[in-house]
C-alpha cells in the first residue's frame, strides 16, 4: 500500500513540476498557481509520514534550478510554509471545506511572502498587487480539485 | 535521496501514535539552515555554476516534455491555416522579396564602399560576428527577472555575453551557458545595462532594464538633454558585446522635475521580448582589444593628419601615407577582393533564418 502511496506521491511531484515547466507568458504567468506547493500540501494532509519538510525542501531547490534564480530561495519558502502546515495538520482533519480553503489559500500567500522577501533582499523590486494572484488561482484550483472528489485528507481515517 | 523521508520511514516502523521522526521544528532548523547556506554560496561564490549546469542538463528532457503540448498545438494550427491565407502571405512575401532585393543590391555597393574607406583610413575590418538561431525552450517562470532560456548552448558554441536579437531589435544577453541550452538575461531585467546611441543626433547614454512594465530607463541624463518623444534608440557598439547599430527602444516618455537635476525618460524596446519565439544569438566579436586600438590608432592619424592638413595642404598627407592613396585611384581593383570579406557571412545567415531589412542593413554596414 504505503509502495504505491509512494509511486503516486512522485509521479504527482513530477507531474506539477511539468506543469511549472510549460512555457507560460504574460498574462498565464500572472494568474499561474504553484502547482507543486500545491501537491505538496496536499500530500502533506494525506500522507504527513511520507511527505513532509524534506521534500518539500528537495522539490523547491528543483523549482530553484528551473526558474534560473538563487538556489534555495524557493526551497526556504517551502520549507517554511510546510513547517506551517504541518503544525497544524492534525486539527485539518476538522477543519470544514471552506476553513481548509482559506488555510490553503493562506499557505500559498505565506510562501509567496517569503519568496517576495527573499527577492526583495537580493535587490528586485516588487512587482505590483499582481504579483500575488497565483495564491488566488491556487486557491480556486484546490476548490476545484474539491469539488472534483479529491480527497483532501479530511476524511484520511479511510486510508 | 530525501533524508527526511527515509527517517520517516525507519520511525514508522516503531508503532508509535505521534511518532513522526525528527520533530517538524527540527527539521525546520535544518533545512532553513541548509537553504540559507545554498542562498549564501550560491549567491557570493561561484562554487555552483557546474553543479548548476549539470543539474539543467538532467533537467532538459523534462523542459522538451513540457514544451511538446504547445509545439503540437502549434504546428496543428498551422496545419488549418486556410489555403487562402497562404496564398495572400505567399503574394505579400513574394513582393516583400522584391522591395528587399532592391535594397539589399544598394546595401552591396554600399558595403563595397565602406570596406574601401576602412582601408582608407587603415582601419581593420570590422569582424562579421557569426551567429546561431535559437529557439526559446521558456520565459522565465518568475516575475522578478527578466529571462528566457532558449535551446542552444554549449555545445552549439554559445558563449556567455553574448547577444541575443531578434527581427526587430535587441532582445538581451546571454548570461548562463548549460550544455544544451542557454539563459538569456532580457534588457528589460533590472540588472542588464545596454549602451546606445539616440539615433537622431548620435547622444551616447546607457539604458538600464526596469524589471517590470517591460521598459527601459534612461538615467543620468540632464533634465535640457536633446532627447524627444519618438526618438529611436540604437547599440552603440563601443562596449563589444552588441554589434552597433541594432534597434533597441523606442522612447515613449520623458519628464522633468523640477526637484531633479536628470530627466525621467521611459522606452519602449521594439524587440519583440514578450512574443518572439525565435532570438538569434550573435557571438561576441572574436577580437576587441587589438580592434579598439587600431581605431585610436587611425582616430589619432587622421587627428595628426586634419592638424597637418591646413597648414602642409593635401601633399603632406598623401606623402604620409603614399601607400594607401591608391585604392582611392583605382576601388574598382580592390573590388573582387572585398565582396568575398563581407558576404559570407550573409550568405550564412540568410540559411540560418530569413533576413529583415534591418538585420541585412546592419550586417552589410559590418
Amino acid at each position: 500500500m504505503r509502495n504505491n502511496k509512494l509511486k503516486s506521491i512522485y509521479l504527482s511531484l513530477l507531474a506539477a513540476f511539468i506543469f511549472m515547466l510549460f512555457p507560460w507568458s504574460g498574462l498565464a504567468l500572472t494568474l499561474r498557481p504553484d502547482f507543486m506547493l500545491l501537491v505538496i500540501i496536499f500530500w502533506l494532509l494525506r500522507a504527513p509520514n511520507q511527505c513532509s519538510v524534506g521534500t518539500a525542501w528537495f522539490m523547491g531547490l528543483w523549482i530553484d534550478l528551473a526558474t534560473g534564480g538563487i538556489f534555495g530561495q524557493y526551497a526556504l519558502a517551502y520549507t517554511i510554509t510546510t513547517f506551517i502546515a504541518v503544525i497544524y495538520q492534525r486539527r485539518l482533519v476538522l477543519f470544514s471545506s471552506t476553513q481548509q480553503l482559506v488555510y490553503v489559500f493562506s499557505l500559498l500567500l505565506v510562501s509567496q511572502l517569503i519568496i517576495l522577501i527573499l527577492k526583495t533582499f537580493a535587490g528586485n523590486e516588487f512587482t505590483g498587487w499582481s504579483y500575488f494572484m497565483p495564491s488566488l488561482t491556487g486557491a480556486l484550483l484546490w476548490q476545484l480539485a474539491v469539488t472534483l472528489g479529491l480527497n483532501t485528507g479530511r476524511h484520511s481515517r479511510g486510508n | 535521496m530525501l533524508p527526511g523521508i527515509h527517517q520517516n520511514f525507519d520511525q514508522q516502523q516503531a508503532p508509535a501514535f505521534f511518532a513522526r521522526g525528527p520533530s517538524p521544528l527540527a527539521r525546520l532548523a535544518f533545512f532553513t539552515a541548509l537553504s540559507l547556506a545554498l542562498m549564501a554560496t550560491d549567491s557570493r561564490l561561484q562554487y555552483l555554476t557546474s553543479i548548476r549546469a549539470t543539474l539543467m542538463n538532467l533537467l532538459h528532457p523534462l523542459q522538451v516534455v513540457a514544451n511538446a503540448p504547445s509545439e503540437i498545438f502549434e504546428s496543428t494550427d498551422k496545419y488549418f491555416t486556410t489555403h487562402h491565407q497562404l496564398l495572400k502571405e505567399n503574394s505579400q512575401l513574394k513582393q516583400q522579396v522584391l522591395i528587399q532585393n532592391i535594397s539589399l543590391q544598394k546595401l552591396n555597393l554600399l558595403a563595397l564602399e565602406n570596406a574601401n574607406l576602412r582601408d582608407l583610413l587603415h582601419a581593420q575590418q570590422a569582424l562579421a560576428e557569426s551567429s546561431t538561431l535559437a529557439e526559446i525552450l521558456h520565459v522565465g517562470r518568475d516575475s522578478f527577472t527578466k529571462k528566457i532560456i532558449v535551446n542552444r548552448g554549449k555545445n552549439h558554441h554559445i558563449v556567455t555575453g553574448a547577444a541575443a536579437v531578434d527581427a526587430t531589435g535587441v532582445v538581451g544577453q546571454v548570461t548562463r551557458t548549460y550544455p544544451s541550452s542557454s539563459e538569456i538575461t532580457l534588457i528589460t531585467d533590472k540588472s542588464l545595462a545596454i549602451p546606445i546611441q539616440i539615433e537622431r543626433n548620435g547622444l551616447r547614454a546607457i539604458a538600464f532594464g526596469r524589471g517590470r512594465d517591460n521598459t527601459l530607463d534612461l538615467p543620468y541624463l540632464p533634465a535640457n538633454v536633446d532627447i524627444r518623444r519618438g526618438d529611436k534608440l540604437v547599440t552603440s557598439g563601443i562596449d563589444g558585446v552588441y554589434p552597433s547599430g541594432l534597434t533597441v527602444a523606442t522612447v515613449t516618455e520623458i519628464t522633468t522635475a523640477p526637484e531633479s537635476p536628470f530627466a525621467h525618460i521611459v522606452c519602449i524596446p521594439t524587440g519583440g521580448i514578450e512574443h518572439s519565439r525565435q532570438v538569434l544569438i550573435v557571438n561576441l566579436p572574436q577580437s576587441e582589444e587589438p580592434d579598439m586600438t587600431a581605431n585610436e590608432a587611425t582616430a589619432d592619424d587622421s587627428k595628426k593628419a586634419a592638424a597637418a592638413a591646413p597648414s602642409k595642404d593635401a601633399a603632406a598627407s598623401a606623402n604620409s601615407k603614399p601607400a594607401h592613396t591608391e585604392p582611392t585611384v583605382a576601388p574598382a581593383q580592390a573590388k573582387p577582393e572585398q565582396p568575398k570579406k563581407v558576404e559570407p557571412p550573409a550568405t550564412e545567415k540568410t540559411q540560418n533564418k530569413p533576413l529583415t531589412p534591418d538585420q541585412g542593413q546592419h550586417h552589410a554596414q559590418q
